[in-house]
């Protein structure tokens, strides 16, 4: 449950809009940079791969910030309910979004050492799975600010549709690997790629489950882990 | 039935002097309080003359729990600490006018019940501390004399135990015959807790006990209501919803003479189901 009743003290209010506000902002700037990144890589563009990597820092600077206002608020406030869930869930939730642009700063450093090489028309193959993972960003972070956790749980499952994905594209790009050739280097940076969005799928997931214990104190991480031993053995 | 009784016999063995352990981690889950209930208060409307207070109040406090009382003044929740041991009794006009509280199994309103034999058994800790002006020796004992205890050798151990389940017999025992009121605040609230022991109570209340001491002393009570679980069921009036998180296994919120909602102090403090415990407990009551 949450409440709109505004708080007693201005200044929690306040704090808590700030804090709020500054996860949206640095959501908005790890996307930004992932999709600078991933732009650079597709249309082959130098600029955009240096801006990716150059923003990188704006995005730590606001992890830095969130967690020193998610403090600050903790020790002024002392928060309970789902005000203490907020601030839990947004220390948590830029601490993955700070993943997530350092796997774009990846993605745009393997973009850059393609670039200096001729192109690789196997780059496009990673457009879906690119656009997987940044819907499921997307989602993820629609599920923190408004507190849906239907929304967030769902991350749970579309994420084994982008590891599928995943893990046919790697399944692609390393049986080239291995035929060899000039394109060899290519296909080891467009794994990486793909391992990089991979990656930014399950911390959206991360957040969608932090969203569902914001919405509703239900923690659902490692629920998979809650199955009897007798089911792990057999799938197994 | 042992309230109307004169000087009932003690009911618990001796126990050995309380150790410093960690306490036991609060009850997790979120139900209602489950167990055998040490107090059992059945649809309870209270008015003071024509103003009622509280309204259709029902709840069960179990055996060795810490129960906390939680709401804005003028809820409730300390006129309903005192029915427990009818403290309400003085009070000219003061009346439970509906329902029922059942202590022991017996009907703690019905005529037969002694109010003095029942405060025996339902202790009572205040809100500011009040040591009689005599030694902290005479403080202890002071019950037990009254039930009619002479012999020096039983008081020795009563003071003695009741000063250690108080944590405070390492900070006195040498000087058991100085006043009372020389003691740190912190300290005369402990021994107030270890007179109210001294005569064997299964309930203690506590109405913001730790409302006139200062963190250090608090800390000390706290701590000792902790340990305390384990003897006796207790019962806290708290403004300080810290406290109530830190000391409580179950909490029940007040507004207005209503019990809005009781449930595990964790429940209550993590994931309220009332919206009006919600705004509470966060600071948004306008």
């Amino acid at each position: 449950m949450h409440s709109d009743t505004p708080h007693i003290l201005r200044e929690f209010d306040q704090a808590f809009a700030s804090l709020r506000n500054e996860v949206i902002a640095m959501a908005g700037q790890a996307r930004l940079n992932l999709e600078r990144a991933m732009q650079g890589l597709l249309q082959r563009d130098l600029e955009r791969c240096k801006a990716a990597i150059a923003d990188d820092d704006e995005v730590d600077e606001a992890e830095l910030r969130i967690d020193r206002i998610g403090m600050e608020t903790l020790v002024r406030f002392h928060p309970v309910a789902s005000d203490l869930r907020l601030v839990i869930t947004s220390m948590k939730c830029a601490a993955n979004l700070e993943r997530v642009s350092d796997h774009a700063t990846n993605i745009a450093k393997r973009a850059r050492k393609m670039l200096s090489r001729s192109e690789c028309a196997e780059v496009s193959f990673l457009e879906p799975l690119y656009a997987l993972a940044d819907q499921q960003l997307r989602d993820a972070m629609s599920a923190y600010t408004d507190r849906n956790a239907e929304l967030g749980q769902s991350l749970q499952l579309r994420d084994k549709d982008l590891d599928k994905m995943h893990k046919r594209l790697i399944a692609t790009f390393t049986s080239r690997l291995e035929e060899g050739g000039e394109r060899a280097e290519d296909y080891l940076h467009l794994v990486f790629v793909a391992r990089s969005l991979e990656r930014i799928g399950d911390l959206a997931k991360n957040i969608g489950e932090d969203a569902v214990f914001l919405d509703q104190a239900r923690d659902i991480r490692h629920e998979k882990l809650n199955r009897p031993v007798s089911d792990e053995v057999g799938a197994e | 039935m042992s309230l109307l009784t004169e000087a009932p016999p003690r009911r618990r063995p001796v126990t050995p002097p309380m150790t410093h352990e960690a306490p036991q981690t609060p009850a997790s889950g979120d139900a209602a309080p489950a167990g055998i209930p040490a107090i059992q208060i059945k649809g309870v409307d209270f008015s003071y003359g024509d103003k009622q207070v509280l309204k259709d109040v029902t709840l069960d406090i179990p055996q060795n729990q810490v129960v906390a009382f939680i709401g804005p003044s003028g809820c409730g929740k300390t006129t309903l600490l005192r029915c427990f041991n009818r403290m309400n009794d003085l009070v000219p006009g003061a009346r439970v006018t509906k329902g029922s509280i059942i202590i022991e199994g017996a009907n703690i309103a019905d005529k037969s019940i002694d109010p003095v034999q029942l405060r025996r058994h339902v202790g009572m800790v205040f809100q500011k501390y009040n040591p009689f002006p005599r030694s902290i020796y005479d403080n202890v004992a002071y019950g037990p004399r009254t039930l009619g205890e002479k012999k020096k050798a039983a008081l020795d151990e009563v003071v003695e135990r009741s000063l250690r389940r108080a944590a405070l017999w390492d900070e006195v025992k040498d000087r058991l015959q100085d006043m009372a009121t020389g003691l740190s605040g912190g300290q005369q609230q402990r021994l107030c807790i270890a007179r109210t022991m001294a005569v064997d109570p299964e309930i203690i209340l506590m109405d913001e006990p730790c409302s006139a001491l200062d963190p250090i002393a608090t800390a000390h009570v706290e701590d000792l209501i902790l340990g305390l679980r384990e003897h006796y069921t207790i019962v806290i009036v708290t403004h300080n919803m810290q406290q109530a998180t830190r000391v409580s296994d179950s909490t029940a919120f007040f507004y207005l003479g209503e019990m809005v909602e009781y449930a595990a102090t964790r429940k209550i403090f993590e994931n309220p189901s009332n919206k009006r415990t919600l705004d509470y407990i966060s600071g948004r009551f306008g």
